[in-house]
């Protein structure tokens, strides 16, 4: 008995599957609703594979380095680069470029190390020493122990002088634009030997870059040329360095941006966000009464941007801390001043990004498109099985069952018929939240009122027929003729509806985004074309075009699937041709 | 049931659907979260107790909200068909007041462009149907099928890109030129009397009326031609799927035999009696007009029902949101009955009841 049952379940499965394959079959030899489905295929990977076809988060900063952006905002895509310049393309456009690749923990196979003077100088890692709040200041993924000492030291006796040390990476920028603007990091830990609480050996700070062939740059301490904040970023000691006269502890000479005493903890110096190379986003102001303090970046006048002054073409650049040891302390004694420097790095921001560009907050497009494709198929058949599941049960309902029940039913239909879809969603939403789950029930509770009326004029009709006639004489219930016998006459009409039904929701949600309606926690299709007006960037035709073209092509995909399927099911239409 | 009295019928119907719709309204902005009272008190927040009592009963009867709830709807259901919606949050404005003066240009945009896609739709339509089964056939199918899954917002900011940002060929705010601002015509932002407003354009001569009238349609072109590209599909594949209907009927087939001309059979016969389902559902998308007004004014920030819903949305103008709602519902309703009205006037065999 039981092996016979099994046996019966096998071949009806069989008989099932045969039959899918042979509708599938059929609805591949359609042009139309084969091109539908590749696409719908298409999608549906790109929704599974989004973590693996992009590195960033639609919503995200950079995973690595979190707080710091991933890019400038409202750039274009690298690929500009290459398309003439009719077609909008600019062949100066840069990328964004990491210089010193591990800078949590600096060594020096990746920094050069040289020095000049009378003095000792030299530079070796130090395992336990580093900066603990790497985390927390940018580079999460080199938050590691260690950092780079670089020690200067004169026992007594020996001659003293002023040593200047450099610790630098050189790079190779092969863009002949410049870059959209850079940030540099440094943070130090300064230690030595002290007389009345001061170093002995005091040092000046500075950070250098530019172009190796070409001129170099002070960015560090920031000069007052760049036009933004003198002050270092965490910076709790004085920066002011004064240089004593030992016997009369008067103040011989003052290094701005100078230590001069040990430090407790790290500074980080660094952080310092210093340009852009746009004048609309430039931040800060010029103040050139304060220029005294360094002349040499006059020249170009207060309206230059660091980022275009400092790049000036392809070529090999320079990034470097330059430390000055001013040796002023007595002859007979032993002196030394290590300097710790962790977290030394510089990231170049460049004036194009990935695939799509990025949007007003710069992040990335391309990953919002790809993981966009998540939001509008799960919206997409969520609202279209809910909406067709509620049709069905109330079509069901109202044709057999009829009277006061169909009365009431198709009363309500009407009233939500006659509602205006858009406004009431819109009023609805504004109400209860513009949560995408919201939205999917809310378009759902919205969307059956044309299918179930399909749904009750065809029940009508089957109902009248001599099978279900059959039905009834032979005790059928209510419930098992409902299902059995007028559920599968609807089926090939819930498919269609089905298919048909999506791009309603797709291009619904798309619209309430659009209008401001998108979920904040999701970024869909919509939203992002939403944010095209609020970043003001219709001329980024990329932007406009890649979520439009999305939702189009899913759109058109389920329609044609749709009504490919009309044409298999119904054969009555075939035969009209 | 006698003509007469089926329209009555119908007639009673459509009110009591507008009351419960005014009902519905009146409940989803009752239930919403948040206190109306509590929001206009703020300006006192720093006042004293005893008087931001005073001051609240103050507020609470000049709104009405210390009477019960079903006067309350009672008054609205009153105002609403009095066509008083009060005043909009954002600028005081009467909001029947900014119905009136937007009116027109939503008239002449969704009007216009449906009126166009439906006779552009419906002889693309016949076209179609004469070459059934060839290449033209399943190319404007699918081509109807694609234009109309298209989002139409978006097809507004490609327009916009194209024509405005690359070509500066059209402009994309508003709804007329800013010198046209120096002509106060009917519909204008700072109309008052319509006396007045109807003198001055008298006084327009023929050059500067021609001029006034090309500023309108210019910056009518973008929006239109969206709207336009976006709905013709629709009526193509409608007109093509009721003539399949009919052009296989047997008066047709006679028609044919009878030596007619092709062009007399197609609209004599087939189209005319295919027009029910057609003339039925442009009814309905003139009733639906304001609704998808919202979408392409908001794109191109023009001036009428749908621009004016839009800024609403932006600041949360419910008084303005409320009446769009009930104003839209109820053309709907209007177009309704006149689409069952239609049905009778052209299809003799329709029995009423």
């Amino acid at each position: 008995m039981i092996n016979m049952s099994v046996i019966k379940k096998k071949s009806k499965l069989s008989f099932t599957a045969e039959r899918f394959l042979a509708f599938m079959a059929r609805l591949l030899r359609n042009k139309k609703s084969a091109f539908g489905l590749l696409i719908i295929i298409f999608f549906v990977f790109l929704a599974f594979a989004a973590p693996f076809l992009t590195p960033y988060t639609p919503l995200g900063e950079d995973p690595l380095e979190p707080i710091f952006p991933l890019s400038s905002p409202s750039l274009p895509p690298t690929w500009l680069r290459y398309l003439p310049t009719w077609l909008g393309g600019n062949p100066d456009l840069s990328e964004n470029m990491r210089v010193v690749n591990n800078p949590g923990r600096p060594s020096l196979d990746e920094f050069k190390f040289e020095w000049e003077g009378k003095g000792r100088v030299y530079a070796y890692v130090d395992e336990n020493l580093g900066y603990p709040k790497a985390a927390a200041f940018g580079f999460s993924r080199f938050s590691q122990n260690g950092s780079l000492a670089i020690s200067y030291n004169r026992k007594a006796g020996e001659q003293h002088n002023i040593t200047t040390a450099k610790l630098y990476i050189e790079f190779d920028w092969p863009y002949s634009g410049p870059a959209g603007r850079f940030i540099g990091s440094i943070s130090m830990l300064v230690n030595g030997t002290t007389t009345d609480g001061r170093l002995d050996v005091p040092i000046k700070v500075k950070v250098y870059l530019g172009k190796i062939d070409g001129k170099t740059w002070t960015v560090w301490p920031i000069p007052t040329v760049f036009g933004l904040t003198n002050m270092p970023i965490g910076f709790k000691e004085d920066p002011n360095l004064r240089v004593y006269d030992p016997k009369t502890k008067m103040i011989l000479a003052r290094f701005p941006w100078g230590i001069d005493k040990p430090m407790s903890g790290w500074s980080d110096l660094g952080g310092w966000i210093i340009s852009r190379s746009s004048p609309e986003s430039r931040a800060g102001h010029i103040d050139s009464d304060s220029n005294n303090l360094v002349n040499e970046y006059t020249e170009f006048g207060k309206n230059s941007f660091p980022a275009r002054m400092v790049f000036t073409g392809a070529g090999k650049y320079v990034y470097g801390l330059e430390l000055t040891f001013l040796d002023q302390a007595e002859l007979n004694k032993d002196v030394e001043t290590t300097v710790y420097v962790d977290d030394f790095g510089l990231l170049i921001y460049g004036t194009s990004f990935g695939l799509l560009g990025t949007d007003h907050q710069g992040r990335d497009l391309f990953s919002q498109l790809v993981y966009g494709t998540r939001i509008s198929l799960y919206l997409g058949i969520l609202v279209s099985v809910f909406s067709v599941l509620i049709g069905l049960i109330v079509g069901l309902a109202a044709g057999y069952l009829g009277k006061f029940v169909d009365e009431i039913l198709m009363r309500i239909a009407d009233l939500l018929l006659v509602l205006p879809g858009l406004p009431l969603l819109i009023v609805l939403v504004a109400v209860l939240g513009a949560k995408l789950e919201n939205l999917i029930i809310l378009l759902g509770l919205l969307g059956w009122m044309g299918f179930a009326r399909m749904v009750r004029s065809q029940v009508l009709s089957i109902k009248e027929r001599p099978f279900v006639e059959a039905a009834k004489a032979t005790g059928a219930g209510r419930f098992h003729i409902i299902i059995h016998h007028v559920m599968p006459s609807v089926m090939s009409l819930v498919y269609i509806s089905l298919a048909t039904s999506v791009p309603g929701a797709v291009t619904a949600e798309a619209a309430l985004s659009w209008l401001g309606f998108y979920d904040p926690t999701r970024m869909s299709w919509g939203r992002m074309l939403n944010a095209i007006f609020e970043a003001n960037a219709i001329t980024n035709w990329w932007w406009v075009l890649a979520p439009g073209v999305c939702i189009s092509l899913l759109s058109a995909s389920f329609i044609l699937v749709g009504y490919a399927l009309d044409e298999v099911l119904n054969p009555k239409l075939r035969l009209r041709r | 049931m006698g003509l007469r009295a089926y329209i009555a019928k119908r007639l009673v119907n459509s009110f009591v659907l507008i009351i419960l719709i005014i009902c519905l309204n009146f409940a989803i902005f009752k239930l919403m979260p948040g206190d109306p009272t509590a929001f206009l008190m703020q300006a006192w927040s720093k006042e004293p107790p005893e008087v931001r009592r005073e001051q609240e009963q103050l507020i609470k009867s000049l709104w009405g909200l210390d009477q019960p709830f079903h006067i309350q709807l009672i008054k609205y259901i009153r105002n609403l068909l009095a066509w008083d919606f009060g005043v909009s949050i954002i600028n005081k404005e009467p909001i029947s007041h900014a119905l009136g003066w937007r009116l027109p240009y939503t008239i002449m945009l969704i009007g216009g462009s449906t009126a166009v896609s439906i006779i552009v739709g419906v002889l693309l339509g016949i076209i179609v149907i004469q070459r059934r089964g060839g290449l033209i056939d399943s190319t404007a199918v699918t081509t109807s099928l694609i234009l109309g899954s298209l989002p139409t917002f978006w097809l507004g900011l490609v327009f916009i890109l194209i024509f405005f940002v690359n070509l500066r060929w059209f402009p994309i705010a508003g709804g007329h030129p800013i010198w046209a601002r120096d002509y106060p015509v009917l519909w204008s932002y700072n109309v008052q009397s319509s006396a007045e407003t109807l003198s001055v354009n008298l006084s327009l001569n023929a050059l500067e009326a021609w001029r006034l009238v090309g500023g309108y349609l210019y910056h009518l072109f973008l929006p239109f031609l969206t709207l336009t590209i976006f709905s013709v599909g629709g009526w193509l594949l409608l007109t093509r799927a009721t003539m399949l209907e009919t052009i296989t009927e047997d008066y047709v087939v006679t028609a044919r035999a009878k030596g007619l001309k092709e062009r007399t059979v197609l609209f004599k016969h087939a189209l005319k009696n295919a027009s029910l389902p057609i003339i039925t559902s442009a009814a309905l998308s003139f009733g639906f007009m304001f609704q998808g007004a919202i979408i392409t004014e908001s794109v191109y920030s023009y001036p009428g029902l749908g621009g004016y819903i839009w800024l609403a949305i932006q600041f949360l103008d419910y008084p303005v949101l409320m009446a769009i709602f009930y104003v839209t519902a109820l053309c709907v309703v209007i177009a309704n009955i006149i689409a069952d009205l239609l049905y009778g006037v052209l299809d003799p065999r329709i029995k009423y009841g």
